[in-house]
């Protein structure tokens, strides 16, 4: 039809769930209409998303589209079909409460643009504001003003340690020297956490923006932009985004005739978790392998390739334009008093919202949990959140009204993180959990301090063991004993956090710890050498489909007759295909 | 077929021009890894030795950097590329399910071994790609995968081989299986 516009979410979550398909697909049905690209909205529970703008104005945004209902919302649109109910999030004329709470509870600033706009044009992010602030920075601002503002904003570094951003590039603006180098560091290595891929990819613009006021305010002329190889789309639209603005005189030399002069490489990531601590990123940019080095010198002062440095996180970035528009006052009314502003949360797991949501600080994990995550997924309440990732630590359903701020979080024994937030019900095991991230973080320990090299190991064979069911008493005291010496004996955050998942859910969870020593029992049923299937005979239809999956070969019997299957146990290696194949249900976990 | 024939042929001229527009200083290490791995799948002897001859990085480094970051591989990979994703909810929900099934249906055993006999398929574990709220993921390529159970990994391994008209080892050992226990039967009833 023509006048109607349609626009489609095409976010790395939005294309793995079909937004590719599902856009060839409705230009065929509707050749006529204008057809439009944006990022992450944030809604990942309902991807694919499209919002379809009649010519009438009305506007409808439709989620879990795929093959099938595309078709149905294009025939309803075209007047020719019922409303394809299922499909509607909310409507003009419908609006749905659940949503417009998810959206009406959030304050969106560093997210501002993202879902709002087509990430590769320059012209639709400078329709939404892009790079006002650097107009009126470069025309009215000193670089001691914007420092000022930014102080007053209050804001603190959102990788994770949460060192006042202001403070830091005083140190750099300070150190002598005519270069100076900007990194954005996006190495978002956090399991769970992706608010930087959705900002790098959805609102590039907005990032460097944010390095352009950095880089003013502290006097670099050099910038990188160091993203995790994993994510090609936030790397292809940056690209896009460093071209445009080149191009637009935004970027280079003589930035709008202020004689203020930028420019940014990409630096690609190759895969190391420990190159988010700053000084290992700067090895990985000088292509060595990314290990700490002894602060100080601080990088501010002697950074990369020994000239002063500052280093901020793609969220942190993303603030400043808004900081500078609003000024800092503005920025530093929301939040709590040591938390100013905003932070982006990663919600996933057993949650029915998940996605990205944008808070402000000072909002109580409960309230994010159930006025916007709407409460668990499945038939079991939440046990525990994971806040902060492989740093991070667990905190249990009966501290949920922590208020979410640094030192709030900090206190519970998890940390603020970079925002990945894992929700788990009764059916996760707490133990199984840890022992996940303790071997995260021992692979990924680089092996410079021994504490960490080989305490991790340590740590993480104890845990095996007692997933194993071969755990013993001591083992909990040697796991804290070893956890605290770790945590005194690293010299960066991967070493002087890995301990946390243990110490949290050792503190929070010790009878499970201790069911699984003392009754061999894992009381979520997930620790494989302490359950056991077995086939209910009575509910079994002997449809054969569990031996065809099963990868060892233990399950037999006779095609439809139920009496006669059995699992081997002794070839039994616990893996779960079974059950996940069985139709009427018919294979018990104990 | 043996891992052999996976081994790439390494042109001379195309490192060289790899080298000629990424830089010879030891700064580029990374990069110069990131534009051999991307063309070859993996990090062939050949190519490392000329960047080692041609540019200011040395030996040490080079492996040094190559064997840290976990991007990089020094073994042949098979024709196509499996990523399983094991972020945290990938995890929670159940993404070791997918490499017992997918190794399961290629027929790779031995623990050590990521890629199938026949060169077909590697399957490889990644830390988060970011897709939480589709978990667990996997990549064929660049084509991504979501909500997977395990049996839903082999469905989608066995509709991108027929595509891709490769053969799945596994799969082909467990028709011939059931062949041979469907013949046995018929040869019992017939005695």
């Amino acid at each position: 039809m023509n006048g109607m516009i349609i626009t489609v979410g095409e976010g790395t979550c939005g294309i793995a769930a079909g937004a590719k398909d599902v856009m060839t697909l409705l230009k065929k049905q509707a050749p006529e209409a204008e057809f439009r690209v944006v990022g992450c909205v944030g809604m990942c529970h309902r991807e694919v998303m499209v919002e379809i703008e009649n010519p009438d104005g009305q506007v409808y945004l439709w989620g879990d589209v795929d093959r099938k209902s595309a078709p149905k919302i294009m025939k309803f649109h075209k007047g020719a079909g019922d409303l394809p109910k299922d499909n509607l999030i909310r409507s003009s004329e419908n609006p749905d409460a659940e949503t417009d709470a998810y959206l009406a509870r959030q304050t969106r600033i560093a997210l501002r643009n993202v879902g709002h706009i087509d990430p590769k044009s320059l012209e639709q992010a400078q329709g939404r504001g892009s790079y006002v602030a650097i107009k009126k920075m470069v025309a009215e601002m000193s670089p001691e003003d914007v420092i000022e503002q930014v102080k007053i904003a209050n804001i603190r570094g959102r990788g994770g340690a949460g060192f006042p951003a202001a403070t830091k590039w005083t140190f750099a603006r300070n150190a002598p020297g005519d270069k100076k180098y900007l990194v954005c560091n996006g190495d978002e290595g956090d399991p769970g956490a992706f608010m930087d891929r959705s900002l790098l990819e959805g609102d590039p613009h907005t990032v460097l923006e944010g390095m352009l006021v950095a880089a003013y305010a502290i006097g670099a002329s050099n910038g990188y932009a160091y993203i995790r190889a994993e994510y090609p789309l936030a790397v292809e639209n940056f690209q896009k985004a460093l071209e445009d603005a080149r191009a637009a005189n935004l970027l280079g030399d003589n930035i709008l005739g202020s004689g203020f002069s930028f420019d940014v490489k990409i630096k690609q990531g190759a895969g190391a978790f420990v190159c988010g601590e700053e000084t290992a990123l700067l090895a990985s940019i000088e292509g060595e392998r990314g290990m700490p080095r002894i602060r100080p010198p601080f990088p501010a002062i002697k950074g990369l390739f020994a000239y002063p440095t500052i280093i901020n996180n793609v969220e942190t970035l993303s603030n400043l334009g808004w900081i500078i528009n609003q000024g800092g006052k503005a920025y530093s009314d929301i939040g709590t008093s040591g938390s100013k502003g905003t932070k982006v949360f990663a919600l996933a797991g057993a949650i029915k919202n998940g996605g990205l949501v944008e808070v402000p600080m000072g909002m109580t994990v409960r309230q994010m949990l159930e006025e916007i995550g709407g409460g668990s997924s499945t038939d079991y309440p939440i046990k525990a959140v994971q806040l902060g990732g492989p740093s991070g630590g667990c905190i249990p359903a009966s501290l949920f009204d922590t208020p979410i701020e640094y030192e709030a979080i900090n206190a519970t024994g998890a940390i603020m993180g970079s925002g990945g937030i894992i929700v788990m019900d009764e059916k996760s095991c707490m133990v199984d959990i840890s022992r996940y991230f303790l071997e995260f973080t021992q692979l990924e320990s680089c092996g410079k301090c021994t504490f960490c090299r080989i305490g991790t190991v340590r740590m993480q064979e104890i845990l095996s063991r007692i997933c194993d069911g071969k755990g013993t008493m001591e083992d909990l005291d040697t796991l804290e004993e070893l956890a605290h010496k770790i945590k005194d004996s690293s010299l960066c955050g991967l070493g002087q956090t890995a301990p946390n998942p243990v110490l949290t859910t050792l503190k929070y969870f010790r009878e499970e710890y201790e069911a699984h020593v003392k009754d061999q029992k894992c009381p979520a049923g997930v620790c494989k050498g302490l359950i056991t299937h077995f086939i209910v005979q009575d509910e079994c239809t002997g449809c054969t489909i569990c031996e065809r999956y099963c990868p060892v070969n233990c399950i037999e019997g006779e095609l439809k007759k139920p009496e006669t299957w059995v699992i081997d146990q002794e070839v039994c290696i616990n893996c779960g295909m079974c059950v996940e194949v069985c139709k009427p249900d018919a294979i018990l976990v104990q | 077929m043996s891992n052999q024939s996976l081994e790439a042929t390494v042109e001379p001229a195309d490192v060289q021009s790899w080298i000629d527009a990424i830089g010879r200083e030891p700064s580029a290490a990374v990069p110069l890894l990131q534009a051999i791995q991307g063309a070859y799948g993996y990090l062939p002897r050949k190519a490392m030795d000329l960047v080692i001859a041609n540019t200011d990085v040395n030996a040490s480094q080079l492996y040094g950097v190559a064997t840290f970051y976990a991007q990089f591989r020094l073994k042949p990979v098979g024709r196509h590329l499996i990523k399983v994703c094991h972020g945290t909810a990938c995890h929670v929900l159940g993404a070791d399910r997918l490499n017992t099934s997918l190794n399961h249906i290629l027929g790779i055993t031995d623990e050590e071994e990521d890629t199938a006999a026949n060169g077909s398929y590697t399957v490889e574990d990644v830390a988060c790609i970011g897709c939480c709220s589709l978990a667990p993921v996997m990549l064929i390529g660049e084509e991504a995968f979501p909500n997977l159970s395990g049996a839903d990994a082999q469905r989608s391994l066995k509709k991108h081989a027929r595509k891709v008209k490769e053969v799945l080892p596994g799969h082909e050992e467990m028709q011939n299986e059931a062949k041979a226990k469907k013949a046995a039967k018929v040869q019992e009833v017939r005695a």
